[in-house]
């Protein structure tokens, strides 16, 4: 299947609209919105991994200059409900200031309001704490076991969730198959790390009674949240989302901060902000990504033909819930990847310990299952002396198999996966970057290739909310967009939804081109706020253009209908007997003879007696709210689920080079082929492409928050958390190939994952190519220079 | 992130500097380009009740070069040595080595001076400073005084100056002009324009026969403050510098070196890549010596 639709808008090289606001400096962030007698928040936090608060003494700090209010846990705690956890665990109750136990070091534990930041923390280093330090726990294999002291007292132990799925036949699938291997892989704790900290200001209305928000916020239910913690009806919550976010990927959630100024703006009838500085954001911030710990099985024959797969995910989501242990329930969507592996048995355990909560980062826990997948399919190559690229393609699901459903219930709506991994190859150059790398070993360096594949789910419908809690019942996750067509014929859409940088007016504006024939540079779109909006879910789970493209062109296709009403009954003809274009209801066979949508417009807002009969409502206007495909169903009792409909997919491959005295990974040659069915916006698919790309060599070699035995954060600072710079992410070179989803409006599917989802796995298999001819391996992330150089050290 | 509060003051002359120095007493700081102060004032891992700006004192600026040494003024900035033709042509260790001190942004900022007196162990111009035996000028209201380097840099962010001192200005001898000479800097940091994990430097100069007459060399990350290598100096002198020599000589620092294990590297790695990153800066800087001599 070839895309060779005809297309005006879409797919068109054209300059995205946000683009202008943000290199004028014209955007606008948290930081530049200023209300009248706001105070600023600074925060006391925890220096111990776990211990009792005993006593709390603010009196020195409350006489500091500027200083209003000093607010404790108790407090808070007595009036908010605690904030929200994914898994059944009703012992773990989540407060944003501790009540009277830390559980992590960094834990906010005192908020400080003063007139000035500045005001706030010299009163905030004032305030003392007397603690009683307490057992605690760093290991998550440690914590799991029944001597380990529990993080969540009230819960009994540190097993948040524990389940073993088994999909078809896994134990006869294991025995008939002539080969296994077994083998473990570690991602290490990482994240997104954007430009921006979390920050969100609120103001407490007391003539309209609303408590509004601004926020750098990326959540779904967060006004939801916001209500229940606070016990205040949801429709005076008011979210702002024309709040530009400076990054996210997952980790701007900032529930904690929000019901803390949110309960602060209430008491003091004051605007409250509360900006994370870098170390409030990396350590006690929503900013630790998954912490993985992966044993893998695999079952195969001699040609290397996977039958069957074992996965043992433990999960570390350190001391706060949150929506953490979802992100075990993603990679089922997608648990056998490009593959067409019979049966699977996976294991998820979520274990809390003494660190920071974990949060959503991009992809959702697919990345590091990725990383254990193609580490699996390379073993198997290397294991029967096959190149990497013969076992995928023996192993790929074929083009003419979709719709395809793999074992844990998904259905895979679109695919050719044997033609992107071609692309890859011949992008690459493979023959040259193999002769390249066979002479550079000859000359003792330490080379190898990497080739990873990655699917990526998009669109979803949360499905993962009621795998892995049977109290939630979610089975849909809509999406929507609002158009008017004012009385002068301009279009404005609205939107309910904020933007991180994914270009949603842009994706809006030229979805809703296409359907109307008009220039996407005309038409307006709005970013509403959260009493104003339709439904929305937020731009999580590669999603928008799947959801937020169907329900833009599900309200344009209402109004196109509308206007060839009133434009064929002001022709005075039928409906069959005009065509629509280029914005003008055209009369067919009469000379041309045509009404422009500016004046159907006029007639729809003032001209009631030009209405044909039957439009009693005036004006011109549609809203469409998009249910997901293939949505709308609860998950089986063995966890048999659709979860996503759309299903993109990329192929990378890297040329690396090791030094062999320092351990520093050179990327000298990367390319990417993928495949997200119709593109969008061709920049700013290229920008999600490379972009992940870049955030993954980030995971694969450099980043970790980690923490010593004392359980204190050693890479808090950009000093030890280290980010890859323009010095480290190489020229990367992007093959597209179009597979369309048949179930999206014009066979889109999601793309701002796939770079993440697939680098760390070709980088790590770039390393271990490079470390085979030594006869030691690295299966652990990052792969520092430092633990490649003792390996190779060791191996000499 | 933000400082606690301070006073400041921006004189135009030095002796306001140590005058301003003399009268806060022990809580003073001199700020020039802030690159490492600042964010320490920010994390109030410092906290200076009188911050004194030597961002004006104009005696305080620029390079010059007289019969016996180059003296670089305190607050010259590094980008600035690092196109200084008298640096490249008279210091060249340091020239090779300002391209790995921070980025280009921080470098238009941060000055040679602020580098030696702020004593971070991982700073080039310390490593350099080190290796070539590099005199210090400093100021107070008391008078003048001069240390070398060795005597200068005692522990890890802890130097010799007094809190009332200003450093004026580092004084390098000159490379020898009758040889060919170049200098390399290797160096192992998780990115570029990171904190060293491990740095090293090697000067070379060789006769038209091609021996080594010259040899400075440092070596940084592997002992608490950088160290300058003599018995490699003397075990490498007037040799061809051979891969083999090299290689036995850069191991002579193994007894010396006593790292320490942080997040980006153990000491085990430190102890192991030290004496190798050493001879492969040797060797390239004897390399690009030889292709100049063909």
């Amino acid at each position: 299947m070839t895309d060779t639709t005809p297309r005006i808008y879409v797919s068109t090289k054209r300059r995205p609209k946000e683009d202008g606001r943000f290199v004028s400096g014209a955007g606008r962030f948290v930081a530049d919105i200023a209300r009248p007698g706001m105070l600023h928040v600074a925060l006391v936090t925890s220096p111990y991994p776990a211990a009792q608060i005993i006593n709390v003494d603010t009196s020195v700090a409350a006489a500091c200059p500027g200083v209003v209010t000093i607010l404790a846990g108790p407090e808070l705690a007595n009036a908010t409900a605690p904030l929200a956890n994914a898994v059944d665990t009703p012992g773990v109750k989540i407060f944003p200031l501790a009540q009277s136990t830390v559980r992590y070091v960094g834990e906010w534990v005192v908020a400080v309001a003063a007139e000035t930041r500045a005001m706030a923390e010299d009163a905030a280093e004032l305030v003392e704490i007397d603690y009683d330090p307490m057992p605690f726990v760093v290991d998550p294999t440690e914590a799991l076991g029944p001597s380990s002291p529990p993080v969540h007292s009230d819960h009994g132990n540190n097993i948040l969730y524990d389940r073993v799925f088994t999909w078809g036949p896994v134990t006869d699938d294991f025995t008939i198959s002539p080969h296994q291997l077994s083998f473990h892989v570690r991602w290490g704790r990482s994240a997104t790390v954007p430009i921006e900290t979390f920050g969100v200001i609120a103001e407490w209305g007391a003539g309209n009674q609303i408590l509004d928000v601004w926020a750098s916020i990326q959540m779904p239910s967060y006004p939801e949240q916001i209500a229940s913690s606070l016990k205040i009806p949801l429709n005076r919550v008011r979210v702002h989302y024309d709040v530009d976010v400076g990054g996210s990927y997952g980790v701007k959630r900032g529930i904690k901060h929000t019901i803390l100024v949110g309960y602060l703006a209430r008491k003091l009838s004051r605007p409250i902000r509360l900006i994370e500085d870098r170390l409030e954001n990396m350590t006690g911030g929503d900013m630790h990504g998954p912490d993985r710990r992966f044993d893998v099985s695999v079952a195969f024959d001699a040609q290397g033909v996977i039958r069957s797969l074992k996965l043992r995910a433990l999960e570390d989501v350190g001391a706060q819930t949150g929506r953490a242990p979802f992100q075990l329930g993603k990679p089922v969507s997608a648990i056998v990847g490009a593959y067409r592996i019979n049966s699977v048995e996976y294991h998820a355990t979520a274990v809390s310990t003494n660190k920071t909560g974990q949060t959503a980062v991009r992809g959702f826990g697919m990345s590091p299952t990725n990383v254990a997948l193609e580490m699996a399919v390379d073993k198997v190559a290397r294991y029967l002396s096959l190149s990497r690229l013969t076992v995928r393609r023996r192993n790929f699901i074929r083009a003419y198999e979709f719709p395809y459903r793999i074992p844990s219930g998904s259905e895979y709506d679109s695919g050719n996966y044997h033609t992107v991994l071609a692309k890859a190859r011949d992008l690459s150059n493979l023959d040259k970057l193999l002769a390249r790398r066979d002479a550079a070993r000859a000359l003792g360096y330490v080379a190898g290739i990497g080739l990873a594949t990655c699917l990526e789910p998009g669109g979803g419908n949360s499905a993962f909310e009621p795998l892995l809690n049977p109290k939630n019942e979610t089975t849909t996750w809509p999406e929507s967009c609002a158009i008017k067509v004012d009385r002068t014929g301009r279009v404005t859409a609205t939107i309910a939804t904020s933007s991180s940088g994914q270009g949603h007016q842009t994706l809006v504006a030229t979805i809703i081109g296409e359907e109307l024939e008009i220039d996407p540079d005309q038409i307006q779109v709005l970013h509403s706020d959260t009493l104003s909006a339709l439904p929305g879910n937020t731009p999580v789970a590669s999603r928008m253009a799947i959801m937020l493209g169907g329900a833009a062109a599900g309200a344009a296709r209402k109004i196109r209908e509308r206007v060839i009403q009133i434009g064929a009954h002001n022709l005075g003809c039928g409906l069959d007997d005009v065509i629509y274009c280029n914005g003008r209801v055209v009369r067919v066979g009469y000379g041309g003879q045509f009404i422009t949508l500016d004046h159907i417009a006029l007639i729809a807002h003032r001209e009631f007696h030009n209405l044909p009969p039957g439009l009693s409502e005036p004006g011109l206007q549609a809203i469409h709210v998009e249910q997901v495909p293939q949505g709308g169903t609860l998950p089986k009792s063995d966890g048999r689920v659709q979860m996503y409909p759309c299903y993109s997919f990329a192929a990378h491959m890297v040329y690396a080079e090791i030094d062999r005295l320092t351990g520093k990974v050179s990327l000298e040659d990367y390319s990417i082929a993928h495949d997200c069915g119709t593109v969008i916006n061709p920049d700013i698919v290229r920008g999600m492409v490379i972009g992940g790309a870049a955030h993954g060599i980030g995971a694969a070699l450099y980043e970790e928050f980690v923490y010593n035995s004392a359980g204190q954060l050693l890479s808090g600072t950009f000093v030890d958390y280290v980010m890859p710079s323009a010095h480290e992410v190489p020229y990367i070179r992007v093959a597209e190939h179009c597979t369309p989803s048949p179930l999206t409006s014009h066979g889109q599917k999601g793309v701002g994952e796939g770079g993440y989802l697939g680098a760390p796995a070709a980088v790590m298999s770039a390393v271990n190519d490079a470390l085979n001819p030594f006869g030691v391996e690295c299966l652990e992330l990052p792969l520092r220079a430092s633990k490649l150089a003792d390996l190779l050290a060791e191996a000499e | 992130m933000k400082a606690a509060t301070f006073e400041y003051v921006r004189p135009t002359h030095i002796d306001e500097v140590v005058s301003e120095l003399a009268r806060a007493g022990t809580d003073a700081r001199i700020i020039a380009g802030g690159q490492s102060l600042v964010p320490m004032m920010a994390m109030r891992l410092v906290r200076p009740e009188l911050l004194v700006d030597i961002n004006h004192v104009s005696e305080l600026t620029g390079i010059g070069k007289n019969n016996d040494s180059v003296c670089v003024r305190a607050a010259t900035r590094q980008a600035d040595a690092g196109r200084s033709e008298i640096i490249a042509r008279v210091v060249p260790m340091l020239a090779a080595a300002v391209p790995f001190i921070g980025h280009n942004q921080t470098r238009n900022r941060g000055t040679i001076g602020g580098s030696l007196a702020h004593g971070d162990p991982t700073a080039e111009v310390l490593l350099v400073a080190m290796a070539l035996g590099v005199t210090l000028d400093l100021r107070s209201e008391k008078g003048e005084r001069s240390v070398n380097i060795k005597d200068f840099a005692v522990a890890p962010m802890e130097t010799v100056m007094e809190e009332d001192e200003c450093l004026v200005a580092a004084r390098f001898q000159p490379a020898p002009t009758d040889l060919r000479v170049t200098a390399v800097v290797e160096e192992v940091a998780p990115r570029a324009g990171d904190y060293a994990i491990l740095s090293v430097s090697a000067e070379i100069g060789l006769d038209l026969g091609g021996f080594c007459r010259h040899l400075r060399l440092g070596v940084s990350g592997a002992t608490p403050v950088p160290f300058r290598p003599h018995m490699v100096e003397i075990a490498l002198a007037d040799s061809l510098l051979a891969d083999d020599e090299v290689d036995d000589a850069v191991h002579l620092i193994d007894p010396v070196l006593d790292p320490e294990s942080d997040v980006q590297a153990s000491a085990a790695y430190r102890r192991r890549v030290a004496p190798g990153l050493l001879g492969r800066a040797i060797r390239t800087a004897r390399d690009r010596a030889v292709v100049s001599l063909v």
